[in-house]
């Protein structure tokens, strides 16, 4: 979610009238950009954009295109143009075909820009690489002096060490592998083309480097700053739709400053149209029922107050008949795939406070799960027998659930990224869990009586997910003379309870004492364990006491309950 | 009622049964001393519990002829005795010879047996002769001795044959020894009647009652010592629900008295269900390494039981399929969507729940879902976490309902004042919605959010009717009814806080 800076007079004035300075009004008008207010210190106002698919409002440029509408002091589409070829050609190298194919390009001329301008001109950019453009991959952008350049444009490679140049705000040159090998940028992003043996370069006819995409621009060509007024744009990426609307998007955002957009042809020597303009800013049609947006929203609304909230949302009509409506869809929004996300603008525009809203009238039972309700007995019982519940993360660690339960380490369902080394694995069991609760509580009265019902998870190939999740009880006893009796009164109370007869195997298992554990049988299937806990694992625990405990297998319980 | 002295207690009590006894009976009954006795006496005369009388008794006792007559019997008894073992007759000569008595004995016992008619004695050819014909049988006096050999006997518990004895022995030298005693008595009242039945007077006080006292009667006459209500005690710890769980309970219980069933489904997914049929692209950032815990081995699950929905949804996503959208543009991959990852949202339940035979349309739908996300674990931020959401889904189901929906949860659930509604956005829902809900005390707070369904979620797995899919906030809300403003607490492993944590 996209926090947006700008400097609130800034906004006003793009906007065109007063805003009021409240937190809470501003709240409602950003309302229509699905946005609220972060933070208002002085001049700047930081707002936060709900919408990770809309980067049309990813800047103050975008967010006031919006408002005007919303407020009403502009209604309908705003018409963007191409003033006119700029008669550039971008020429691209075949090999690029198989590192990153694509590249597109617009020319805005006359742009007012200053610092504020500048700022959000950046911060979109950053915002644009790292969401839509997937952290460079899908797509990156770059910014340039257009005056200081000569065309045609070269979309070409580089081997490695073939090429120099200065990289933005940096002192001296450096090769393209010196900058993936050292410059903070090339260290972020090298991974994207990294491993090709020619990387992607930019250059012009004079053979000076525009920028190495995506990793930096020239510090020469590609710095932007109050006194430039004609700024090319260029987005370099994978997928071209994608470009395209990132493209669509900045040079929009220029064009609110005042940039006349003039089109780039891109000339490819592999894909399926081999000359391209760009950019692309021209509105698509698609049809609107309103009988749709009156069954999608619960409403019932006239052909003519759509058209009208339509307009309001920034849409033009080209035809509207009675059940039909030819919708204009600027080409900002770039997130428009269905009829349904014009259908929300209308709702948006309508107010979703001017709805009422209506409980559905569907005649359903409610029910928990059985699972639910035999483990909510299971937690009854053994609250009943005086134990307190204790709710522990299902994530752990092996050292955790074998180290240091003296147990041979075993396969557990574990993660490839964890954050942190504490949790890297779903638990299997849950003993362990209590054990570290115990740990935390040395310094409270004894004695100390704990359970918990939770999930624990094992391999199971016959699983589509290749794994099993099975409900387990577990519990811990706590005291100086804790001992396999009490425990195992413990087991018998729990059982009677629930009606399920039981019984006792001796086996073995390293966490327990030799000799005071053993399995608990229902019928033929292993149910679970029971024991006393072995001295060396309690002292893994810096524990000081005997505990006794048990851990059951509750699903196979469930199966065997009558009820 | 009036305070009875100890000693006062005991007294009434031993006169309890008899009504009457003498000083000597009380110290003998209660050990009491007879002062002590005596002064006790007083006091409950003087409250009109017991009367006292004095009587004067006449005592007789042995004297030391009589004790030595204990021993050998009355001379004329030892007489008779010698004469019927000579036969029955014997002369004075003889008697003096043979009987061992002394001389003057022997006057003495002739003379009494010949009162008692035991003897005849007359005179044969000059010498005085005795005859005794049978041992008779014990006289009174005999019987008297024996009434003393035990000690002083009462004159007037003496019966008429007896007191004969008696005058018998006394014309004895030192036989009999009388004297007298002054008795006192004292008698209960029955005011005093009325004051023992009463009396749970201490004899001993004690600090507990125990099943001995109950079940021997002492229970009547100890004094269960009085409770020192400040005094501390010791704390218990009942068995007890885990807080945060158990508000997790109320709140299922309340969804599914809004007629909501649960869903259920496993922690490891498929990255198909918890992202591609959510129409989540493939590159889109929140299925990254950041947001998301992939599975380290295996890689893959296995995807063939969804066979023609993953055709449909990677159609979907590359141009839109059938749905009437244009789709996402870029090429699907298979492989990809069969990745293994922890559930980041609970939504993939829905979809489970969507695809499953056992859908019911319409359908209301919720679970309480734990979800995994790449995080560091501090003070407002888990690595994992319950995601309570849910479905609804029917065939004229509108945004109207949608809205009806988020507002009975705040209501129902968040006991909200007012509710305010924001647009939002989910990858997989248009419109969106998001529900802010105002409650006093606390201000306004995001609850929750939701949104219908897009076409290319519900037309490939084979959904026409639409769904309203819906999701809560209630960590929050639990936190702000616990008071807790560390959202590991939910999962705290600190017992102190747990057991004097009250019931929320």
């Amino acid at each position: 979610m996209p926090t947006i800076e700008a400097s609130f007079g800034d906004l006003e004035r793009l906007v065109g009238v007063k805003l009021p300075k409240e937190a809470g009004k501003l709240d409602d008008l950003l309302y229509y950009v699905k946005g609220q207010v972060e933070s208002f210190e002085g001049e700047m106002l930081k707002v936060e954009i709900k919408d990770g698919n809309r980067p049309d409002l990813w800047n103050v440029e975008g967010i006031a295109r919006c408002l005007r509408l919303a407020i009403g002091v502009e209604g309908g589409l705003r018409s963007y143009a191409i003033e006119d070829s700029s008669k550039i050609k971008v020429l691209v190298d075949s090999r690029l075909e198989k590192i990153r194919p694509y590249i597109a390009c617009s020319i805005l001329k006359n742009v007012k820009l200053d610092d504020d301008v500048i700022r959000g001109l950046m911060h979109l950019q950053d915002k644009l690489d790292q969401t839509y453009g997937r952290n460079r991959r899908r797509a990156s952008i770059g910014l340039y002096n257009f005056d200081l350049i000569e065309p045609p444009l070269r979309y070409t490679v580089a081997r490695p060490t073939e090429v120099s140049f200065v990289p933005l705000d940096a002192a001296e040159e450096m090769t393209l592998e010196e900058i993936l090998r050292k410059h903070p940028k090339g260290l972020q992003y090298g991974g994207i083309i990294g491993k090709h043996r020619y990387l992607p370069i930019l250059m012009d006819k004079k053979n000076r480097v525009l920028s190495f995409p995506p990793i930096i621009n020239s510090n020469d060509l590609g710095k932007i700053t109050e006194n430039v007024e004609n700024v090319l744009v260029e987005v370099t990426g994978t997928i071209f739709q994608n470009l395209l609307n990132t493209l669509t998007i900045v040079s929009l955002s220029l064009a609110d400053r005042g940039g006349q957009i003039y089109s780039v042809e891109v000339d490819y020597p592999y894909g399926k149209e081999k000359r391209v303009i760009t950019p692309k800013i021209e509105s698509k049609l698609m049809v609107l029922r309103p009988s749709y947006v009156n069954e999608v929203l619960g409403l019932n609304l006239k052909t003519e107050t759509v058209a009208e909230l339509l307009k309001k949302a920034g849409y033009g009509i080209a035809g509207s008949r009675r059940d039909e409506i030819t919708v204009i869809v600027p080409c900002s929004r770039i997130d428009i795939m269905h009829s349904v996300d014009i259908v929300e603008d209308v709702a948006i525009m309508f107010g979703y406070n001017s709805i009422k809203p209506e409980w559905p009238r569907l005649a359903t039972v409610g029910s928990v799960s059985e699972r639910e309700v035999f483990s909510n007995l299971v937690r009854e019982v053994m609250v009943g027998l005086g134990f307190q519940e204790v709710l522990c993360f299902s994530m752990s660690t092996p050292q955790i659930l074998f180290d240091m339960m003296n147990l041979e380490r075993s396969p557990v369902i574990e993660v490839s990224n964890p954050r942190t080394l504490t949790y890297t694995c779903l638990r299997n069991w849950l003993m362990p869990s209590l054990m570290e609760f115990l740990g935390h509580n040395t310094h409270m009265e004894y004695p100390q009586k704990v359970f918990e019902v939770g999930e624990c998870v094992v391999f199971d190939e016959k699983n589509e997910t290749k794994s099993q999740e099975i409900r387990k009880l577990a519990c811990l006893i706590v005291h100086s003379n804790s001992n396999f009796s009490e425990i195992k009164a413990t087991l018998d109370s729990l059982f009677l309870n629930l009606g399920i007869e039981y019984r006792l195997e001796e086996t073995d298992h390293r966490s327990f004492i030799d000799g005071r554990v053993a399995k608990v049988l229902i019928g033929n299937r292993e149910a679970g364990i029971v024991g006393e806990i072995d001295p060396a694992v309690i002292q893994e625990w810096k524990l000081r006491n005997p505990i006794a405990g048990f851990e059951i297998n509750l699903d196979i319980l469930l199966q065997k309950a009558k009820f | 009622m009036v305070e009875l002295h100890s000693l006062e207690v005991k007294i009434l009590q031993a006169l309890k049964s008899e009504r009457r006894l003498s000083i000597d009976d009380l110290e003998e009954k209660t050990k009491i001393s007879i002062d002590s006795i005596s002064r006790a006496s007083l006091w409950l005369a003087s409250k009109n519990l017991v009367s006292i009388e004095e009587r004067e008794e006449r005592y007789v006792r042995l004297g030391s002829e009589g004790e030595r007559f204990l021993e050998t019997g009355l001379p004329e008894r030892a007489l008779v005795g010698f004469i019927l073992k000579a036969e029955g007759k014997t002369s004075y000569d003889q008697l003096t010879r043979l009987s061992g008595f002394k001389n003057e004995e022997i006057d003495i016992a002739i003379g009494w047996a010949k009162k008692k008619g035991w003897l005849r004695v007359f005179k044969e050819r000059g010498k005085t002769v005795l005859e005794s014909k049978k041992p008779f049988e014990v006289g009174s006096d005999e019987r008297v001795l024996e009434l003393l050999s035990g000690g002083p006997v009462l004159l007037r518990n003496l019966s008429p044959a007896l007191l004969e004895g008696l005058n018998l022995l006394k014309r004895r030298p030192d036989v009999i020894v009388s004297s007298r005693k002054i008795e006192r008595f004292v008698t209960l009242t029955d005011k005093g009647l009325g004051a023992v039945e009463k009396i749970r007077a201490p004899v001993k006080e004690v600090s507990q009652l125990t099943p001995e006292l109950i079940q021997s009667g002492d229970w009547r006459v100890v004094k269960l010592r009085k409770y020192d209500l400040t005094a501390p005690v010791l704390r218990i710890w009942p068995g007890k629900k885990q807080p945060y769980r158990r508000f997790l309970d109320v709140l299922k219980e309340r969804l599914v008295s809004l007629g909501f069933k649960e869903m259920e489904g496993p922690l490891v997914e498929l990255m198909f269900l918890n992202c591609d049929a959510l129409f989540m692209p493939q590159d889109h950032p929140a299925r990254e390494i950041h947001d998301i815990y992939f599975v380290k081995a295996p890689l893959h699950g296995d995807l063939s039981a969804y066979g023609q929905i993953v055709k449909k949804v990677k159609a979907a996503h590359e141009n839109g399929w059938k749905t009437g959208s244009s789709g996402w543009g870029y090429e699907f991959s298979v492989l990809e969507a069969s990745r293994l990852i922890l559930r980041s949202q609970g939504t993939a339940l829905s979809v489970r729940t969507l695809i499953s035979k056992d859908l019911d349309i319409p359908g209301k739908y919720f679970s309480i879902a734990r979800c995994y996300r790449p995080d560091v674990v501090d003070k407002s931020h888990l690595t994992e976490f319950n995601q309570v959401e849910g479905i609804i889904l029917g065939k004229e189901l509108t945004f109207r309902n949608l809205l009806g929906v988020l507002e009975k949860f705040a209501v129902e659930i968040a006991e909200a004042d007012k509710v305010v509604f924001r647009p939002d956005y989910f990858p997989f829902t248009e419109p969106s919605v998001e529900l802010s809900a105002y409650k006093e005390g606390y201000g306004w707070v995001e609850f929750g959010g939701a949104g219908i369904f897009r076409p290319e979620v519900t037309l490939p797995l084979g959904i026409s009717v639409p769904v309203i899919a819906w999701g809560l906030g209630v960590d929050r809300l639990f936190m702000m009814k616990a008071e807790i403003d560390d959202i590991r607490t939910l999962f705290t492993q600190d017992l102190e806080w747990l057991r004097k944590k009250r019931i929320v």
